[in-house]
Parts: C-alpha cells; sequence; structure tokens
C-alpha cells in the first residue's frame, strides 16, 4: 500500500467504526426502551433488562468482530524516524 | 493510627504488590540494552505491545476504583436501569482504538513521537498550544490521581480494618515505585494483571453474594416483591433521559479523546495487534461493567436496611466484601478494586511525567539547539514520574472532599479539551491551529466555569457546554483562521 492508499483505508476503518456506534447506539436504544413495556421475563430478568445488559455487550463483541473481518485491513505502520 | 485489622486480609495484598515490583524491576533490567532510545522505550515501551496487553491495559487504564465502589453501590440503589447505563462503556475500546488505533500509531513513527501532544504540536505547529495541552494533562490527571488513591485507600480501611495511612502507603507508594522504574512496558504488563485480578474479585464476590442471598432465583424474587422500581429503566424516576444521555456523551463517545486512552494507540507492535485487542477488549470491558454492577443489585439479597443505615452509597460493596466474603478471601477479593485504582494511577502518572518531560522540557532543550543524553533523560524521566506521585501521594494523606466530583470533572473536562482537537485535527484537512487553539481553551474554560458555578442547560451535565462550545469554537477558528501551511497538510494528508 502507498502511504495514500493506507491513510485512505484508515479514514474508511474510523469512519466504519463512527457507523459501529450508530448502530450500537440504535441497537442499545431498541433493547432497552424498545423492550420495557414487554412482560416477557428471561431468567427472571424483564427482557428489556436482559437485552440491554448482557444482550447489548454481546451485540457489540459481534459487531466489533466483524468490523476487524471485513473492514479493518493489515497494513505496515511505517517505519520508525530515528532523531 | 490504630491499626487492629486482619492480617489475612492484608497479605493477599502485600504480595501483589510485591509481584507488580518484581514485574517492574525485570522490565527495567530486560530494557537494559536502550533499543530505540531511552524515551520511546520508557513512555511507549518500545511499540511493542501485543493484541492481549494492549486489550488488558487500556481497559485497566479507563476502569478505576469508582467502577468497583461508586458504581456497583448505585446500582444497589437504582436497579438494572444503571447497568442499562453502565453498558455503554462497552465502546471504552473499540471506538478509541478503531478511530485513532492505527492513525496515531503511523504518524508517530513517521514523526519519531511518543506522546498525543507530539503529534498536536506537529500537526497544529503551535508551541503555545502544545504548552496547554501538557498543562491540561498534568492538571486533571493530578486531580484524577488524587482521586484514585483516596478511594482506594478508604476502601481499603473500610474492609481490612487498617488504618488509611497504612493502605496508602501500601499500595500508593508501590505504584508510584513500580511506574517510576519500569515505565510503560511495566505499566502496561501490571495492568494485565490488575485486569485479571479485577475479573476474579467480580467472579468471587458475585458468588459469595448469592450464596449469602440464598440464590439467584430468591434474590431476584426479593427484588420483584419489595423493589418492583429497580426492574424499570427509569427506576421510577431515579434515572431520567438526560442522564443517560449525558453518560453516552461522558463514559462512551467523549473517551476516545482521553489522552492516556490515545497514547495505547502508539504503543502496539502491529495491526493484527490492534485487531485482537478491538475483540478481546470489548469481552473484557462489558464482563466487567455487566459483573459488578449486576453483583452490586444482587447485593439487596445480604443487604436490605435503607442506604442511611449503611452509611452512604460508597459503603455498599465495601460492608459487602467486608460481610459476605470468608475471611480467608477478603484479601483476594479486595485485590481486585485496589488493583482498578494502581493501573489508573500508573497510567496516568506516566502520561503526565511525558507531558513535563517531553512535551515541556525536552522541547524548550531543543528550541535551543541543545541536546540530551539518554542517560540525562533517563535520570529526568525517572525523577519526574517519581516527584508527581509523591505529591499526589502526599494530597492524598490529607483527602480533599468532594473526591469523586473532582474525579468526574477531570474526566469531562479532558474529553472537552482533547477531542475535537484530535478528531478534526486528525481527520479533517481545513482544521487549523487558531480553530484547534480556541477549541482546547475555550472550551475548556467554559467547561471549568460552568462547573464552579453550577450551570447546566436543561438539567443536563456540563460536559455537554464543554464539548457544544469546544466544536463551534473549532469551526470558528478553522473557518477564520489561515489554513495550515500546504507541507504540514502533506504530511499529514497524504494526496
Amino acid at each position: 500500500m502507498t502511504e495514500k492508499e493506507k491513510y485512505r483505508q484508515v479514514c474508511r476503518e474510523a469512519a466504519a467504526t463512527g457507523i459501529a456506534l450508530l448502530i450500537l447506539i440504535a441497537f442499545w436504544l431498541f433493547a432497552g426502551f424498545g423492550f420495557s413495556g414487554s412482560s416477557v421475563t428471561i431468567f427472571r430478568l424483564p427482557l428489556w433488562a436482559a437485552a440491554s445488559t448482557v444482550g447489548v455487550w454481546i451485540f457489540a463483541i459481534v459487531l466489533v468482530w466483524g468490523l476487524t473481518k471485513w473492514v479493518f485491513k493489515d497494513m505496515d505502520l511505517g517505519d520508525e524516524r530515528h532523531d | 493510627m490504630t491499626d487492629t485489622g486482619r492480617p489475612e486480609a492484608l497479605l493477599p495484598l502485600a504480595l501483589f504488590m510485591v509481584v507488580m515490583l518484581g514485574i517492574s524491576f525485570f522490565v527495567r533490567w530486560q530494557a537494559r540494552t536502550g533499543e530505540g532510545g531511552f524515551l520511546r522505550q520508557y513512555f511507549v515501551g518500545n511499540r511493542d505491545l501485543g493484541g492481549f496487553v494492549l486489550a488488558m491495559t487500556t481497559v485497566a487504564t479507563y476502569s478505576s476504583v469508582s467502577s468497583f465502589v461508586g458504581g456497583p453501590g448505585m446500582a444497589w440503589s437504582v436497579g438494572f436501569g444503571w447497568i442499562y447505563m453502565a453498558v455503554v462503556q462497552v465502546t471504552a475500546v473499540f471506538l478509541v482504538l478503531g478511530i485513532f488505533g492505527k492513525r496515531v500509531a503511523m504518524l508517530a513513527r513517521k514523526f519519531g513521537a511518543v506522546t498525543v501532544v507530539d503529534i498536536l504540536r506537529r500537526r497544529f505547529r503551535s508551541d503555545a498550544l502544545a504548552a496547554m495541552a501538557a498543562f491540561i494533562i498534568v492538571l486533571f490527571f493530578c486531580a484524577t490521581m488524587t482521586a484514585q488513591f483516596v478511594g482506594g485507600a478508604k476502601l481499603f480501611a473500610a474492609v481490612t480494618g487498617y488504618s488509611y495511612e497504612l493502605g496508602l502507603v501500601l499500595f500508593g507508594l508501590a505504584v508510584v515505585v513500580y511506574t517510576t522504574i519500569g515505565g510503560f512496558r511495566a505499566v502496561a504488563i501490571t495492568d494485565a494483571c490488575c485486569a485479571i485480578m479485577m475479573m476474579i474479585g467480580i467472579v468471587l464476590l458475585f458468588y459469595y453474594v448469592l450464596e449469602m442471598g440464598g440464590g439467584y432465583a430468591a434474590i431476584m424474587d426479593h427484588i420483584a416483591t419489595n423493589q418492583p422500581k429497580m426492574l424499570e429503566p427509569f427506576s421510577g424516576g431515579k434515572m431520567p433521559a438526560g442522564l443517560y444521555l449525558t453518560q453516552w456523551i461522558l463514559v462512551g463517545i467523549c473517551t476516545i479523546a482521553l489522552p492516556q486512552s490515545v497514547v495505547r494507540g502508539i504503543s502496539y507492535r502491529d495491526t493484527k495487534s490492534l485487531h485482537r485487542a478491538m475483540i478481546i477488549g470489548t469481552v473484557v470491558v462489558g464482563f466487567m461493567n455487566i459483573g459488578v454492577n449486576f453483583t452490586g443489585i444482587l447485593v439487596h439479597g445480604a443487604m436490605t436496611g435503607p442506604v442511611a443505615s449503611y452509611g452512604g452509597i460508597d459503603n455498599i460493596i465495601p460492608i459487602t466484601i467486608a460481610t459476605v466474603m470468608p475471611s480467608t478471601l477478603i484479601g483476594f477479593a479486595i485485590v481486585g478494586p485496589i488493583a482498578a485504582s494502581i493501573s489508573t494511577i500508573s497510567s496516568l502518572l506516566l502520561v503526565g511525567s511525558s507531558a513535563i518531560v517531553k512535551d515541556v522540557y525536552l522541547h524548550y532543550r531543543e528550541a535551543q539547539g541543545k541536546t540530551t543524553s539518554d542517560a540525562s533523560l533517563r535520570r529526568l524521566s525517572m525523577a519526574v514520574t517519581a516527584i508527581l506521585g509523591v505529591a499526589v501521594f502526599l494530597i492524598a494523606l490529607t483527602p480533599p472532599s468532594l473526591i469523586w466530583l473532582i474525579n468526574m470533572f477531570a474526566f469531562g473536562g479532558l474529553e472537552t479539551a482533547f477531542f475535537w482537537t484530535l478528531l478534526l485535527g486528525l481527520f479533517w484537512r481545513r482544521a487549523n491551529r487558531l480553530g484547534a487553539f480556541l477549541s482546547m481553551g475555550g472550551g475548556t474554560v467554559a467547561y471549568c466555569l460552568a462547573q464552579g458555578l453550577g450551570f447546566k442547560i436543561m438539567g443536563l451535565h456540563q460536559i455537554t457546554i464543554g464539548i457544544s462550545l469546544s466544536l463551534i469554537l473549532f469551526l470558528i477558528g478553522s473557518f477564520l483562521g489561515e489554513p495550515d501551511p500546504k507541507e504540514v497538510l502533506r504530511e499529514f494528508f497524504p494526496e
């Protein structure tokens, strides 16, 4: 990769991380406030409490795994400058 | 000072601190060849961290003693709404590493930078901005470190029965010594040990809280019957929507700009390590936040009185540890929260020291055309780290009041100062020196004033004022001021 290509890739990865954050916030809202009216329980927890805590955590892990697998690329970070 | 504590509670912590010191001396011995120059070795571990250590040091630095004391205490009082709010911290590792990880790693190698301020100075060609950034780092870090010392020592005294001062000496001096001796690499490895001990501490406490409360089903039935509001997201008004919003900003999104987190982006070996750290870090930070706060809620099985009967929210977890844990395990349980405290202190101490030595002193010397030998840098860096640590230690000996407020105040101040300056500075060509200067200076002053006067907009935390104003000032400065020179832009934004 040239320096320019690396820079573009780093920008793509940063933007994808920002989009992942927005997706996570949407999921967090849906899982918590969205399910708060449900009477379903899981392990004696209201559905919203289970989905918005453990559910959000698992969702975040999957999201980050997806980022590193499909968006992030291995690249040389460059040579060290020695003063 | 009356020490009528339990020796069995003291021993594991003392052993843990000896191991931390041992790691530090070993790292120092390993680095005796000085490959890569002293500054790179001491302040960023020669850019050699693997994925696991990078993840653990980022998590441990971020997780403070309040994550183990105040947080679960609030969960005990509020219920699942508190965990719903705390879970936003699953973003704490992947956001900072995903957005800044590669960007700062490549720039640091390109310019031989070892601090975040190094990169800002190069980007904006401004010594005044760099000096202001270094000042803000040292100021707010001292406040945060004091809070960690005080929080850890108070917990120690409450659980072990020994004095506050003994706790401070035991872990406070040890952390100053091992950070001074070993530098960044020792801090990163000890952070990893701390993170592991935090997780073990959570699991131990979770198990004994369940046992004391008669099992998971019994505790949850008790909560459903006696505290039904704890099962609602707004917790009967204890968790207003505005609190959720500001927590997303304060402990979620804006944490990407904390200098102690960003500097980890210039310390890892290769991109594989970074990708691995993003996944491991998300797993670990979620486990800790959900685990410790869920344990706080389950304490209702063991402690059913009103909060006043326990002397306040901050006493809930120390009393729980002292009452539900077998005496032989109390010492192990306390290592987790103390580890959270020392891992934060060690990282802040080193970044604070680098701000003084590298960003101020060394730059001043270079500007005068003077060179500094590696041996002098070694002596100076270790001396500054030690002096900074001892100074904060001495402040903590007579703890100021409202220490937790000071801690959160510092968190918001750092985010206000660095969020837009780093984000726009590193990804937006139009960002310029004037914008960065106005944003960092104006935003931070506005944030401090709003905090000092207790001024809020719509009842929201003052971080909303600081972060909004710093953005506005950045944009005004960038559009009114001269664009940065083309050669600077070419360095940062290859064409």
